[in-house]
């Protein structure tokens, strides 16, 4: 078992186990947080495992796991704002503090792969993993505010 | 049948399936080693064939036939989707009012469209070459324009959403796997095998016969399928009401 | 040494497998049911199944959570205007 490997079960470990407990207990409000967080947390978890097993094109798993998890979000922070109304759900200090970890996990895994396309794929999905987090963060606190009907 | 007796029946079919598995799981071999019998071969197929990918090669080449029936199943649950979830004549439809999204939700929208757009496709074209091909790709397309109700509204969805086509692009994909399938008969060979294009060069675009062709016509199929689907569903959710209720 | 990251995301996929089948409420079943689809997803990657991961997360992480929370959306809504009419 290589360091890479170690680091994403590690990261597995906690993530997924803080995750699965955010979802299933609490207020709604604070489930849809952790639902959007579980995204940020495993998405660099995938990074690592392709780097750990050496095979490039599992990256593609944390790029549709980038570009569609923020996606999920957004379908809860739509359909969901009438339970969610006047409670604006939020974490900003855990939401940032897992941007963080996905760009240095991105940062990592660029500085071993090198210069080159693979390593403009990893800027992308790192690009979309933070933004879309940060976005969907936002949206789960009230940008759905008085969406009647649509 | 009274209850004691359909409880037996069902106790005795339990004991059944679990003496069956219990003797299948026996038989099975070590847990992640490194040979397979199965393996093996599809691995040598799929190399002879310049199928970088063997799950596109086992899925499109080896076992296509097998996908051709996946995909009509698919075809199928979406055709009795829509039959299920038609307007009934004692319903309306009302237009819902446009919603209202925050400014940088709805640019993310807009921005992170074209670029799922972009990555469905990549899916669905490297799918001889690395994981993925037809079906996910096409969820993802499908998905992409689904962002557009996301981030605005179900009538701005609406307009980029001509459902006729969609629903003909559907069937026509499924026609097409078919029509690659009879091509090999009538060259001379079996139904769907890859036989009738040149292999191409290893770890290309154009490598693997057949492959990249029929994961195009099942990425159509799933894409259009899923944007039926979920049309549908959109309809009956936001804008279908009953009459006696309006 | 490479079968910890196996087990520990058998164990997360059987936790949340039983999480999502204790939920009441399907709103929370089907949040419940994504954070599922993405251990499954990690699961299916790890046993190097990178194929079926993919299908995983293209299906678990938007399409199945937009049908189920549509549903959820169109019988609510059959209520209300139930209730209204009333």
């Amino acid at each position: 078992m290589n360091g890479w490997v170690l680091a994403a079960t590690v990261e597995l470990a906690g993530g997924g186990a803080a995750a699965l407990w955010g979802v299933t207990t609490g207020p709604t409000a604070r489930r849809v947080v952790a639902q959007n967080l579980t995204t940020a947390a495993l998405c660099p978890a995938l990074l690592l495992l392709a780097q750990g097993y050496g095979r490039p094109s599992y990256v593609d798993l944390a790029l549709l796991l980038a570009l569609l998890g923020p996606v999920g979000t957004l379908v809860f922070a739509r359909l969901l704002h009438e339970d969610l109304e006047g409670q604006r759900p939020s974490a900003w200090g855990l939401t940032y503090a897992v941007a963080a970890m996905g760009a240095v996990v991105v940062a990592a895994v660029c500085a071993a792969t090198g210069p080159g396309r693979a390593m403009v794929k990893l800027l992308v999905i790192g690009a979309l993993l933070v933004g879309g987090n940060l976005i969907a963060s936002r949206a789960l606190s009230g940008a759905f505010r008085g969406v009647r009907g649509g | 049948m009274s209850r004691r007796l359909r409880l037996w029946l069902l106790a005795l079919g339990g004991a059944g399936l679990a003496a069956l598995l219990a003797a299948a799981c026996l038989d099975l071999p070590g847990f992640g080693g490194r040979a397979h019998p199965y393996g093996t071969r599809a691995v040598h197929a799929s190399l002879t064939r310049h199928t970088a990918n063997t799950i596109a090669s086992v899925n499109f080449d080896q076992r296509a036939y097998d996908t051709l029936g996946e995909t009509s199943i698919l075809f199928a649950a979406v055709l009795g989707c829509v039959v299920l979830l038609r307007q009934a004549r004692d319903e309306h439809r009302a237009r819902p009012e446009p919603a209202r999204v925050a400014l940088p939700v709805r640019r993310y929208a807009l921005l992170v469209m074209p670029v799922a757009l972009v990555c469905g496709l990549y899916v669905i074209a490297h799918g001889q070459l690395s994981p993925g091909g037809g079906f996910q790709g096409g969820v993802v397309t499908a998905t992409a324009l689904h962002l557009l109700y996301l981030g605005a509204d179900y009538h701005a969805l609406e307009r980029i959403r001509p459902l006729g086509v969609f629903e003909t692009t559907d069937a026509l994909a499924v026609c097409a796997y078919l029509v690659l399938g009879l091509a090999a008969l009538l060259a001379g060979t079996a139904f769907l095998a890859n036989t009738l294009l040149p292999y191409g060069t290893f770890n290309t675009l154009s490598s693997g016969g057949t492959v990249p062709l029929l994961n195009a016509a099942v990425g159509m199929e799933v894409a259009s399928a899923v944007v039926v689907l979920l049309a549908n569903f959109l309809d009956q959710a936001v804008e279908i009401e009953e009459e006696s209720a309006g | 040494m490479d079968e910890a990251v196996i087990l520990v995301a058998l164990l997360l996929v059987a936790g949340a497998a039983t999480a999502a089948v204790a939920q009441r409420d399907p709103a929370r079943q089907a949040l419940v049911l994504s954070v599922l689809g993405v251990l499954l997803a990690v699961l299916f990657t790890v046993l190097q199944a990178p194929d079926v991961g993919l299908s995983q997360l293209a299906v678990g992480a938007v399409l199945t959570p937009l049908l189920v929370m549509l549903s959820v959306r169109k019988i609510r809504r059959r209520g209300r205007d139930r209730d209204g009419a009333r």
